[in-house]
């Protein structure tokens, strides 16, 4: 079908305005966090469940591709419209539905940012965990769609931890409801299995998220080290303690020096790393807790720890960790930001092979990590315009995604494989783990028609497979 | 037998050993359907290769692990080959530091417990029958107990897990860090998947620090209204009970020889708290003033005593070993409606002239009901009285969009009751994976929702 065919077709199903299809507006959605771009062949707003399943239905007709985007916020190009078609806007499917205190639930749109949630909760006295990075600008849609984590996962868990239903439409346009309100809904776990589905498996309209009361008491403290290693021993020291925080942030000191230039949030600019601790719940230990954590800090050789004393101070140390993605764009045209995941006990070594790996390609990596998960973020600093720096970041990343499957661990924590990290697959599956994965893909979508061409090595796209 | 199980049986016995293939099948019998084989292998390659071989005959094989839910679902279409993990016992690798194991799949739970408790750790699911259900069948059928309160249900601590597909293909699942998106996440398409898609293997888990101390506080009601209202007023609170467990009046006599409660004939609300010395004792002590504003009778167990009551109520509807005299069922509902669908099922049972033992894990949405015929339920009018009562109760849990889904009945209760109840909208996509993974339907085939 022509493209002018299928934006007539698609504004007939959605009104005029809500379709459109100019190479300028094209543009804009060509892109997203990641490095790739590919031009949809028209964007179309959408607003409801049903008119998702209609402009679905219309798409399956016409065996015409489609990909949902909400933020744009993807690092791994998941959101990137790779074989063309439609790409379906869902930032205006953006409202709070319902907050049910009792049954510890809220229904939300996928297009609502995720801190609007957090913001909407916060004077009722709950709190929706998940709090990516991003969560200014990332949607729920999206935190549903790559099981986002964020800062707070080392004591409670990713996105798919706290997703107990959806509403989803398929890519034939068919309406599925998954999981729900109550608890062990029978048969298979398919919200499970589509929470991090990276919008190969359909489109999620609705999402039924858990919540909970928020901590009585929240106690925020930043060490500040001469060395890496230090700071990743008192990480595992406090674990072995028998301690469970709710955030161990790292950034070592290239980062540090970004976010002073941006923010200026007072972090020492001659340290080698700071690390952000974070513990909450009942306030009857919270002091104790903190003395604890404090002495354990200094026993492993910080120069010094800051205790947050009210919530002005907390949210300054916080700004500096949730601005850092920021503050390093603001010092180079462009980077790639890597989402390696290490047993925790092995961060030391795994950053100083990227330190090598930095001095192997001539390259500047500065790094950001959750140090409680072993999620480490290499930021590999280039510019665009530069191919040849270009491929030579590429080949670096690819390196430390291998050395962190090397030492146990995956090659993402958090932001998905998307286009980039398609060939990187086969470092941590077999072919028969990918066939398998690919079972559950023909099940959703048999025409493959729903975020086409992401996440599998090329050569085993989900037609051939067998 | 026919004859191409006899060639089936030495096939296995040539992979596994002889001694590891029997025809003795009736103590293997899933629903009363007897099995013509029973195979132990003894590693996963062996598991591989017998259910290669099974899938080459065109056997129906169910999985066996501790056997402690094999009194759920619906009686199997076919049954030719019981697979046995209880070989598959041990320990592949253990990571303290990183707080992460890895075991076979036929690991008793127990077990595991013991061996992680040395380093002062240990795996927050506490599912009935600790000692015989394994890891595996902890997985397949999504077993949990009353710490899911706080610490969630199997989904939320497998890392990773080894599954033999159908067609006896070898794949892993997930890895052992905490967060992994690296493709699709596999392991929540096998947890809760009931034998129907492979065999779980290998199981890797996260694990958490043990606590420091351990407390739990029952307070004991004549009313049910008092006990519901100190429950609502707990969730509202700061507390954060690890468990909180409503026991009926039945439930809690039956407790009375662990539990000491001063009255018989009482509605127990019972919370566990665990952590450090300062909040178990707060905790505690709010509790213990809720209890006593609603006239409630407070009694408090502190560490090993208080690990014992945890088991006694854990285990008190007789965990799953089959019983003729019972048919025992699990309502899932929104987590307000817990309480009032646990008078609901007594309420219902008494006016068909049913006892019955009901208890909740109360801040889940989960409400277990035992309803006891008193024979064993040869007379068609107590079948129908108990299929009745289960309808209804049924209907109104579907009605604030839960379920009600068998854990016990006998044959003849589960050829009138469905197991699963009614599948929804994804019931389609679900036999669309079903027919991926086992185009054969040979996997505990029929014994799922909908008969898949």
């Amino acid at each position: 079908m022509s493209n002018k065919v299928l934006v007539q077709e698609l504004r007939r199903v959605v009104g005029e305005a809500n379709v459109i299809d100019s190479d300028v507006h094209l543009q804009l959605y060509q892109y997203d966090a990641y490095l790739e771009e590919r031009r949809p062949d028209a964007v179309v707003f959408v607003h409801s469940t049903e008119e998702v399943s209609r402009v679905l239905k219309l798409c399956h007709a016409h065996g015409v591709p489609s990909v949902p985007r909400g933020g744009g916020t993807n690092l791994s190009g998941g959101t990137i419209p790779f074989k063309g078609g439609v790409v379906l806007e869902m930032i205006r499917m953006n409202r709070l539905l319902e907050v049910d205190k009792g049954n510890l639930r809220a229904r939300v749109q996928p297009g609502m940012f995720n801190l609007e949630l957090g913001q909407a909760l916060a004077p009722l006295g709950y709190q929706y965990l998940p709090d990516p990075a991003s969560q200014k600008a990332a949607t729920l849609g999206g935190n549903v769609a790559e099981n986002s984590g964020g800062p707070h996962c080392f004591k409670y868990g990713v996105t798919t931890n706290h997703v107990a239903g959806m509403t989803v439409v398929l890519s034939d346009g068919e309406i599925v409801e998954l999981g729900g309100m109550a608890p062990d809904t029978p048969g298979y776990d398919l919200t499970g299995v589509f929470v991090g589905s990276e919008g190969t498996f359909g489109v999620c309209t609705e999402v039924v998220v858990r919540i909970v009361r928020q901590a009585e008491g929240v106690k925020t403290m930043l060490a500040i080290y001469d060395s890496i290693e230090k700071g990743s021993e008192t990480v595992s020291a406090i674990v072995a303690a028998g301690m469970v925080p709710a955030t161990l942030e790292m950034m070592d000191q290239l980062v540090i020096h970004a976010v002073e230039k941006s923010l200026a949030c007072g972090l020492p600019l001659d340290c080698a790393t700071v690390l952000i601790i974070e513990v909450d719940g009942l306030k009857d230990d919270l002091e104790e807790q903190t003395e604890a954590i404090v002495r354990l800090c200094m026993e492993h050789g910080a120069r010094e720890v800051r205790v947050a004393k009210d919530e002005a101070e907390r949210a300054l140390l916080w700004a500096g960790r949730r601005g850092a993605f920021g503050a390093v764009a603001r010092i180079t045209p462009s980077y790639l930001v890597c989402d390696g995941t290490v047993p925790r006990t092995t961060l030391p070594l795994v950053l100083k092979k990227v330190a090598e790996v930095g001095e192997k390609y001539d390259l500047k990596i500065p790094n950001v990590f959750h140090a409680g998960d072993g999620n480490l973020h290499p930021l590999i600093l280039f510019d665009w315009r530069d191919a040849e720096q270009k491929a030579r970041v590429m080949k670096a990343g690819m390196e430390i995604l291998e050395l962190c499957v090397q030492l146990g661990g995956t090659i993402s924590g958090e932001h998905g494989v998307g286009l980039e990290k398609m060939d990187a697959m086969h470092l941590i599956l077999s072919a028969e783990d990918i066939q398998a994965q690919l079972k559950v893909k023909r099940a959703f979508d048999p025409a493959d028609l729903a975020n086409p061409g992401k996440i599998f090595p090329a050569a085993q796209e989900v037609s051939h497979a067998q | 037998m026919p004859s191409d199980l006899a060639v089936l049986r030495e096939r296995l016995a040539a992979r596994v050993g002889e001694e590891n293939v029997t025809a003795d099948g009736a103590p293997y019998a899933v629903d009363g359907m007897v099995p013509a084989l029973v195979v132990r292998p003894g590693t996963q390659h062996e598991v591989s290769e017998v259910v290669a071989a099974c899938a080459e005959a065109r056997a129906a094989l169910v999985p066996w692990g501790g056997g402690t839910a094999m009194a759920m679902g619906n009686p199997p279409r076919r049954l030719d080959v019981v697979v046995r993990l209880e070989r598959l016992d041990r320990v592949v690798e253990f990571d303290p530091d990183n707080l992460c194991i890895t075991v076979e799949a036929g690991m008793p739970l127990g077990r595991l417990q013991a061996l992680v408790a040395e380093r002062r750790e240990r795996l927050p699911l506490d599912p009935p029958d600790a000692d015989r259900v394994t890891l595996g069948g902890l997985v397949a059928a999504n077993q949990s107990g009353p710490c899911r309160l706080l610490h969630g249900t199997a989904r939320d601590w497998v890392l990773g897990l080894r599954v033999v597909l159908p067609d006896g293909t070898r794949i892993h699942c997930g890895g052992r860090v905490i967060k992994n998106v690296s493709g699709y996440d596999m392991n929540k398409l096998f947890i809760q998947s009931f034998g129907t898609l492979g065999i779980i293997t290998e199981v890797t888990v996260k694990l958490l620090p043990m606590p420091v101390c351990r407390a739990t506080v029952l307070g004991a009601f004549t009313g049910f209204a008092e006990a519901a209202a100190v429950l609502e007023e707990v969730q509202a609170s700061f507390l954060l009970p690890e468990a909180l467990e409503l026991l009926d009046p039945a439930a809690a006599d039956l407790l009375q020889p662990v539990l000491g409660l001063a009255s018989r004939g009482t509605f127990t609300l019972v919370a566990g708290f665990s952590g450090s010395q300062s909040t178990v004792d707060r905790q505690v002590r709010d509790l213990e003033a809720m209890v006593a504003s609603r006239a409630g009778h407070a009694k408090t167990f502190r560490e090993a005593e208080s690990d014992q009551a945890w088991t006694a109520i854990t285990n008190v509807q007789g965990g799953g070993a089959p019983d003729p005299k019972r048919v025992v069922c699990q309502l899932a509902v929104p987590i307000a409606r817990t309480a009032s669908m646990l008078a609901s099922a007594r309420t219902r049972a008494a006016a068909q002239g049913l006892a019955a033992t009901v208890t909740a894990h109360a801040g889940s949405g989960l409400v277990c009901a035992a309803l006891l015929p008193g024979d064993d339920l040869t007379e068609a009018g107590a079948l129908a009285g108990l299929a009745a009562v289960t309808e209804a109760l049924r209907e109104e849990a579907v009605g604030v969009g839960g379920s009600l889904v068998l854990l016990q009945a006998p044959p003849r209760f589960k050829a009138r009751v469905e197991a699963w109840g009614k599948p929804g909208s994804s019931f389609a996509t679900m036999r669309r994976i079903k027919a991926e993974f086992d185009p054969q339907d040979l996997c505990s085939p029929g014994r799922f929702l909908g008969g898949m």
